[in-house]
């Protein structure tokens, strides 16, 4: 049962490292925002596409 | 000025370092371990608050309807442009305050997008909203807990701009196109475009407008109001402030104007003004005045705590678009008075040593108001206060008794007067320019950074009364011309340059950091 209980921490902890490491990278390295800065573009054209209403 | 000798910044040294010609900074900061893995659970925060928007349907939706939606791509990028070069209480003082006002935009989308006619669409939903004027006092809602008060101007313009520098651009140009002249404020201008491009999302029982800031912004009203009366059926009302605020004799046609708001409301709603939350909201709002009060007495002392462009923007939403409605803003004003304390008896310092004290005065650029974070680092110069967040300091009436129900248009109205802004644009000589000097005085200001916005018509005149007195009072007066939301008139370097000429040439300074003089900014978010 102490067995089980420790193996799941382990694995707990490590799901844990796992997280830390990935999102402390995108944090650090700001690739969140380089990401979204790319996707911009394509949005923006999107928009340019668009049919509206335009009305005074 | 204040210099503290074995002053050291953890982390990085020179923030200079952190910048390229891109959209986005090249890397976040390093800010010793304790303050980074701060920093970064802060950031873990903020990405929920967005996971948890954009995992809901109609808010996609909203993400490919609205052109102004995509500048909610840079919401860190906005956060990392206040908390720069920050440590200890004040990085804490930065984060509690704009993640709560990241947090309280989000909530304000949400509901938008669930009422909007054109993506959420519940109507149910939104037969119990009020669109109200982003330049409103929300006073009038105090006493309606069953409705929601919107200001869509609020995520579509103002915030959008905090966001990314060209927010506004696409939509000054169509507004420009229908005729609409280029040298006008350009924030009713982007809202005229928004409007007129169809880009506003639909909702509400009725609507409120106000006249509280300028000219420019009743050209905008008129405009967004012909089309949601005549186009979408949303019945809007007019509330006029009076001009001349601080006369006793305006004051019963102002409380006048209030009780026909509320009644417009009540009629387009079926709900009934409610005194017993009226007078609940009434103790917040007194609560808050008394926070912002204490706030300004720790930033009179020789260790500022609480300043810049994140006590302007908390204190616009808590003051005037909250204006005591929420229960939770008061929560957040204990935290932030409670690391504002401590940074005060700690001595502590967001720079190795502060050279100036300066009040801001005039209305901002709202694509490059975390200058007042960068003057700090790059030059010293601590900005301890600012115009717009110099408003009412009166407590109103907060117990329910019949004098005080009647006592309660006359605070309402008060408070309407009082919006941030216009309580000093209008009303006369001495809430522009008297009081501006007794400010200098109990925050022991020796310089006022003046921001000159090129478009605004409300400040032009008084501009050698401001030299004349200043040079009297031997008060270092800095103008900075600026054109509020347009980055293609007056870029960001441009305006940061007319304070480094200042202190290069009339004062004969060198930059505490050199790195961040010229910042390579003008095409970032």
């Amino acid at each position: 049962m102490s067995k089980k209980i420790a193996a799941l921490l382990l694995k707990l902890l490590l799901a844990a490292a796992g997280f830390f490491a990935v999102t402390f990278t995108v944090y650090f390295f700001n690739l969140d925002m380089k990401l979204t800065s790319k996707i911009e573009p394509f949005l923006l054209r999107h928009y340019d596409k668009m049919e509206r209403n335009t009305s005074l | 000025m204040i210099r503290q000798e074995n002053w050291k910044r953890q982390g990085d040294q020179q923030l200079g370092v952190l910048f390229d010609d891109g959209k986005v900074r090249r890397r976040r900061e390093w800010r010793g371990v304790k303050d980074t893995l701060y920093d970064y659970g802060r950031w873990l925060g903020i990405m929920k608050i967005l996971a948890t928007f954009i995992a809901k349907p109609r808010n996609v939706k909203a993400m490919f309807r609205y052109r102004w939606m995509a500048n909610y791509l840079a919401v860190p990028h906005m956060v990392d442009k206040f908390t720069m070069g920050l440590r200890d209480e004040a990085l804490r003082i930065v984060h509690t305050s704009m993640d709560f006002v990241v947090y309280d935009v989000a909530k304000t989308m949400d509901n938008v997008f669930r009422g909007d006619r054109k993506t959420g669409n519940d109507k149910a939903f939104s037969d119990k909203c009020v669109l109200t004027d982003e330049n409103a006092m929300t006073a009038f809602m105090m006493g309606f807990p069953t409705l929601k008060a919107i200001l869509r101007e609020v995520p579509t313009m103002f915030v959008a701009n905090l966001l990314t520098q060209y927010s506004t651009t696409h939509y000054l140009d169509v507004a420009q196109q229908f005729g609409i002249p280029g040298d006008v404020c350009p924030m009713p201008e982007a809202e005229a475009g928004i409007s007129i491009e169809d880009d506003f999302p639909v909702l509400g029982a009725c609507a409120v407008q106000v006249n509280t800031t300028c000219d420019g912004s009743l050209m905008g009203n008129g405009i967004i109001a012909k089309r949601l009366e005549r186009e979408y059926g949303i019945p809007t009302f007019q509330l006029v402030a009076p001009m001349r605020h601080r006369e006793a004799d305006v004051q019963d046609y102002a409380a006048g104007d209030i009780k026909q708001a509320i009644a417009f409301i009540e009629e387009h709603t079926d709900e009934k003004w409610d005194w017993k939350n009226y007078f609940e909201c009434a103790k917040r709002v007194n609560e808050a005045t008394r926070t912002r009060l204490a706030w300004l007495d720790i930033n009179a002392t020789d260790y500022p705590q609480f300043v810049g462009a994140p006590f302007s923007l908390y204190n616009d939403t808590n003051y005037m678009g909250n204006c005591g409605r929420s229960p939770d803003f008061p929560l957040v004003d204990a935290k932030i008075l409670k690391y504002a304390e401590t940074g005060c008896t700690e001595k502590r310092m967001m720079a190795p040593e502060y050279r100036h004290r300066a009040i801001i005065w005039g209305v901002q650029p709202q694509y490059c108001i975390d200058m007042l974070n960068w003057m700090v680092h790059c030059w010293g110069i601590v900005p301890l206060t600012d115009m717009l967040s110099l408003v009412n300091t009166k407590m109103i009436a907060e117990e329910d008794t019949p004098e005080n129900r009647e006592q309660a248009y006359y605070d309402m109205a008060w408070l309407n007067e009082n919006m941030i802004m216009r309580n000093r644009t209008h009303g006369g000589y001495r809430v522009l320019v008297d009081e501006l000097w007794e400010f200098c005085e109990q925050l022991h200001a020796d310089m006022v950074i003046m921001w000159e916005h090129m478009s605004c018509k409300a400040l032009d005149g008084m501009h050698g009364q401001f030299e004349e007195q200043a040079r009297e009072k031997g008060i270092h007066l800095v103008w900075v011309c600026h054109d509020l939301c347009d980055p293609r008139v007056y870029t960001r370097q441009a305006i940061r340059d007319q304070l480094n000429v200042y202190m290069r040439t009339v004062l004969r300074e060198e930059p505490l950091d050199p790195s961040i003089e010229f910042l390579p900014d003008e095409n970032a978010w």
